[in-house]
């Protein structure tokens, strides 16, 4: 009997210490204890220690620009998935991804999450945007923020725009052959910056390379720092709630 | 406009006083919107609760399959082409604008514009009801938009054409081509 006490007090102790080790504080009982935990654990130190009761109502942001940010991660990690199952080469794209769909272990379910994530995306940043103006959250002292925040847009339509070839069927080289085409009416740069985004004078092989690394390296790299920068502004300049 | 001008006086007026008493200690506990609280755990709770809605609608949405179409064929153009739905916005301009217009300054002169626009709104007040005239001008551009999408995505057919028949985006419709 008392072996086994001791093995549950040992096995406990063991576990409090495991957790101890993660979350290098307790319970937020007090005032002080949430705002030393705040300092010392990542997810809360990346966030204000304190705030004021009205920057955090929910009708205020509705959290938008956090659900933003929330797909962006959502995104990455399905994207990581259907890498290791994804080849950018017009021999084999459009075959990984009918295997993705039938034959991967969950392989349709976590591509149709990362396709109807990145829709929402682009309309939680939208709507972000529109509640940034509305409050009129980007006069002085947050004009730069808001110049980055419109980058950040750019950003998500351009991740949109390049994943949107990847699957490498009809729907997909037709669309980007018409919104690259786009591109070729800007004077005298227009049909140039058009070979540089296709790597050619039609979409094929190089365009579904140029697409594939700007998709999974270029653009998230970008927008990653730059929301880092967007979040560091909203701390340094000052939340804004409250009207 | 004489009236949003002197809303804009008081507005400055008024802000220029709250800038004075900005750094006055406010620690007194009082329950009202203004206290100062520590965001752990009120605040992280809330974000939890917004991230867990927005799996619980991922997930459910993710039953519905993304759409994939028949191998790329570069032979075989489908008709209507349409680029994805936030470009639709664009492809409907070119549709009806020259395209050195619809394609290149009009979409240069929205973006500048935009990053322009905090030092464009002199108006220093933050309160709706003082600035009708941005809220107006922002609607507006939020309302043509989102028409323009729409157009695009449900009522442009063949060739592009006009359709009153809510054309489902490109996916169904690929002209008769085998897709
Ligand atoms: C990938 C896109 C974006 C992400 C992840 C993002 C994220 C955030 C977050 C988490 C906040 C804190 C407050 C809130 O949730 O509303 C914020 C604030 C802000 N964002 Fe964004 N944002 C993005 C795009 C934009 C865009 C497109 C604009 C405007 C053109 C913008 C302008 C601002 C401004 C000015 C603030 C400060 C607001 C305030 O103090 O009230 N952001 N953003």
């Amino acid at each position: 009997m008392r072996v086994i006490r001791a093995a549950i007090d040992e096995a406990y102790s063991v576990m409090a210490q495991m957790v101890g080790s993660v979350f290098r504080h307790g319970l937020p009982l007090t005032d002080k204890i949430a705002a030393r935990t705040a300092l010392t654990n990542f997810v809360l130190h990346i966030h204000p220690v304190r705030v004021r009761r009205s920057w955090i109502r929910m009708s205020y942001t509705l959290c938008l620009g956090g659900l933003s940010f929330f797909l962006f991660i959502v995104l990455t990690v399905t994207g990581l998935y259907l890498m290791f199952y994804y080849v950018p080469s017009t021999q084999h794209a459009y075959q990984d991804m009918r295997d993705l769909q039938f034959v991967v272990t969950f392989g349709g379910f976590i591509r149709n999450m990362h396709r109807w994530a990145a829709h929402a995306m682009v309309i939680t940043v939208w709507l972000h945007m529109a509640r940034v103006f509305l409050t009129g959250a980007y006069k002085k002292p947050r004009e730069f923020n808001w110049g980055i925040g419109t980058v950040l847009l750019l950003i998500t339509l351009l991740l949109s725009f390049t994943g949107y070839l990847l699957p490498w069927d009809q729907l997909s080289i037709w669309a980007v052959t018409v919104g690259t085409n786009m591109a070729k009416y800007a004077p005298i740069a227009g049909p140039y910056t058009r070979y540089l985004m296709l790597g050619g004078r039609a979409v094929g092989d190089a365009t579904l390379l140029r697409f594939y690394v700007m998709h999974v390296v270029g653009l998230p790299l970008i927008g990653f720092l730059l929301m880092v920068i967007h979040f560091w502004r909203v701390r340094k300049d000052g939340f804004s709630g409250g009207l | 406009m004489a009236t949003e001008a002197r809303d804009r006086i008081a507005a400055r007026d008024r802000i220029a006083a709250q800038r004075r008493t900005v750094d006055a200690p406010s620690s007194v506990r009082d329950d009202s919107d203004d206290e100062m609280i520590v965001s752990f755990p009120e605040f992280i709770f809330k974000e939890f609760i917004a991230s867990v809605a927005m799996t619980v609608f991922l997930i459910i949405v993710s039953f519905i399959p993304a759409p994939l179409l028949g191998q790329a064929n570069p032979g075989v153009t489908p008709n209507p082409s349409k680029a994805p739905w936030y470009f639709l916005g664009l492809q409907e301009l070119l549709s009806r604008f020259p395209p050195l217009m619809a394609g290149v300054a009009f979409p240069t002169f929205v973006i500048v514009l935009m990053i322009l626009v905090p030092f464009l709104d002199r108006n220093p007040s933050r309160r709706p009801s003082e600035r009708k005239v941005a809220i107006i001008l922002f609607a507006l551009y939020m309302v043509i938009v989102v028409a323009l999408v729409l157009i695009g995505v449900f009522f442009r057919g063949h060739e592009f054409i006009w359709n009153w028949g809510w054309v489902l985006g490109s996916p169904q419709s690929c002209g008769g081509a085998a897709c």
